[in-house]
């Protein structure tokens, strides 16, 4: 919000006045007048956001102190929701579990990209045109045809992985099945796609990296790994914070989609995460207070979140935008 | 030399990697029903049937027209509210600015699944369950990203310019129409690419309010026909990359313009 200079606010509505006939109350016959300009052009955007995002937060808000299941009339409990929440073993561990796939996620989604894009960068041509847009394909792929796609080859009596593992003589292990396995499968799957958004992302931070200082460095008789390593990635590392801290933040809603679609939190529970415990209470139980509950605590926790990383990247928060695809 | 390969098979071997479920499922789709669990990497004998039974079998061809309408009709009317939002901070700067701003970027953080339950009973008692309505307008909660993305692309736009226009006596709509409209042009194809791939993605959503098989999306879809009794899961992967297949032709044209508008917006 650094504005350029620009015509101070009066000397612009004065100007608008005297075009718009009606006087210099700021009344226009014609056309959009100053004092209503902004409100009329941004009228469409605040509605929406209060139609569909903070009206139905505050509905939220009041359905947690509710006892409703959609069908019968709503009865006023209080916190009674809260308290049979917070007794709930299985929500404890959803929360347990989105801590643990956020650990899980965090290398993948800062080492692994931050290593190709210095790879791709360090030989520049058609090849590494060609692999950065293949690396980048997961991004844009349906995530309901991928899950398809895993379950099919994960399969465990007849898919493809297994046929190979027992075939150089390893034990086939039951994937989705298997409470062990099951979690790093979905791991797996959600990582396919941050792997190319942050390669793509690093890659932009490396083609703004001050080329005179790997001159230097180059004249000084570094190796092309001293390089790497005491010029290039010292320079990276605010994109690496910011980007793992928004995996922190944003690993829950990526894991969110492909739990529901591929493991529907099972089995025994072991894929579920927070996100999903909401979905559960709401739309497989029909408990809607305790779902209104669910989501008012993980709300509050995710907006505790988003507070401590603008305190902590107050200075690296330009250089990115939320955007997580 | 060593070097060289090197490099290429540490790159090659996360493609192949991420890449392989994709493969694997192109190549089967393709084989006869009696094969498909086949281990041979070439789908031979080759056979259609999967891809005659996905689409003759399912209301296929109707859940990607109704993706297609869903995501197009949600990319307009998320770009018109935010090119509207972007252009009243820019041009009027009114006090409130800062204000809009933090109402735009708090509901880019809010978890989907905290509004869905409000979100769910305001469209059915609209009646705008399984409709296209239903699908479109609440995908307007999304409209946060593109306002903040637009605001950062007109905010850049030399405020000169827009003084000019005003000093020489253009109405708002028309210093809009005429002047930042067409300066916008690379941001709006950006952002209109990354909004309709994300809605084009969107499952939670029709799963809920468009339930009905031949009413509701591709996404939503390929669940309910891996729920069904009657498909073989041959049929299942020819729909998948029925539904793949759109967006890698469209990839394969335009993949610099894909991921220079997740590029733009990621960093921005």
């Amino acid at each position: 919000m650094a504005g350029a200079g620009a015509a101070p606010g009066t000397a612009q509505s004065a100007r608008d006045g005297r075009k718009g006939r009606g006087g210099r109350d700021g009344r226009v016959v014609t056309g959009i007048g100053t004092r209503s300009g902004p409100w009329a052009y941004s009228a469409p955007a605040i509605l929406s956001l209060l139609a569909w995002v903070y009206v139905p937060m505050v509905a939220t808000g009041v359905a947690s102190l509710l006892d409703w299941n959609l069908t019968t009339p709503a009865r006023f409990v209080g916190l009674a929701n809260y308290r049979r929440l917070l007794a709930d073993h299985d929500f404890y561990r959803a929360l347990w579990q989105t801590g643990s796939y956020v650990i899980m996620m965090l290398p993948l989604a800062t080492a692994v990209p931050l290593a190709l894009a210095i790879a791709l960068w360090l030989r520049p041509g058609r090849a590494s045109r060609v692999y950065r847009a293949l690396l980048f394909l997961p991004v844009v792929l349906a995530p309901a045809a991928n899950a398809v796609s895993w379950q099919f080859i994960l399969n465990p009596l007849q898919g493809v992985t297994n046929a190979v593992l027992v075939g150089v003589g390893l034990p086939g292990p039951g994937w989705l099945n298997d409470p062990s396995w099951a979690p790093l499968v979905i791991v797996a799957i959600t990582t396919g796609k941050i792997v190319g958004l942050n390669t793509l992302l690093f890659s932009a931070s490396l083609s703004a990296i001050d080329l005179s200082t790997i001159e230097v460095a180059r004249i000084d008789g570094a190796t092309s790994w001293e390089i790497v390593r005491y010029v290039v990635v010292p320079q990276l590392v605010r994109p690496v914070a910011l980007l793992g801290l928004l995996c922190v933040l944003l690993a829950g809603q990526w894991i969110f989609t492909n739990v529901a679609l591929v493991t529907q939190g099972g089995p025994d529970g072991s894929t579920d995460n927070a996100f999903y415990r909401i979905y559960t209470y709401a739309f497989t139980f029909f408990d809607t207070g305790t779902a209104a509950a669910a989501a008012v605590v993980i709300t509050g926790g995710v907006a505790i979140g988003y507070a401590a990383v603008r305190l902590v990247t107050g200075r690296i928060r330009r250089a990115g935008a939320p955007a997580a695809g | 030399m060593a070097v060289a390969s090197a490099w290429h098979a540490g790159v090659l071997i996360v493609i192949v990697a991420l890449l392989f479920p994709l493969f694997w499922v192109a190549v089967t789709s393709l084989r006869p029903a009696n094969e498909l669990y086949s281990t041979s990497p070439i789908p031979w004998p080759m056979s259609t049937e999967n891809y005659r039974d996905a689409l003759f079998r399912f209301p296929l061809r109707m859940m990607l027209l109704n993706t297609v309408i869903m995501a197009v009709g949600a990319t307009v009317l998320q770009l018109a509210v935010a090119i509207g939002a972007a252009y009243a901070v820019v041009r009027f700067r009114p006090r409130w600015t800062g204000a809009l701003l933090l109402l735009a970027g708090a509901a880019v953080f809010i978890p989907p699944q905290a509004l869905i339950i409000p979100q769910f009973l305001a469209a059915t008692h609209l009646g705008w369950r399984n409709s296209y309505l239903g699908l479109i307008v609440p995908q307007l909660a999304a409209c946060g990203l593109p306002i903040l993305l637009l605001r950062e692309y007109l905010a850049a736009i030399p405020a000169s310019l827009i003084e000019a226009s005003i000093v020489d006596g253009a109405r708002p709509a028309q210093t809009l129409r005429l002047v930042v409209l067409p300066l916008l042009r690379p941001a709006l194809a950006a952002v209109s690419i990354l909004v309709f791939i994300n809605t084009w993605n969107e499952y939670l959503w029709p799963t809920l309010i468009a339930p009905q098989a031949n009413r509701t999306t591709i996404q939503a879809g390929l669940q309910l026909l891996g729920n069904q009794e009657g498909p073989t899961s041959g049929a299942l992967l020819a729909a998948a990359m029925i539904t793949t297949l759109p967006v890698l032709a469209i990839y394969a044209f335009a993949s610099r313009r894909i991921t220079n508008a997740f590029l733009q917006s990621g960093i921005k």
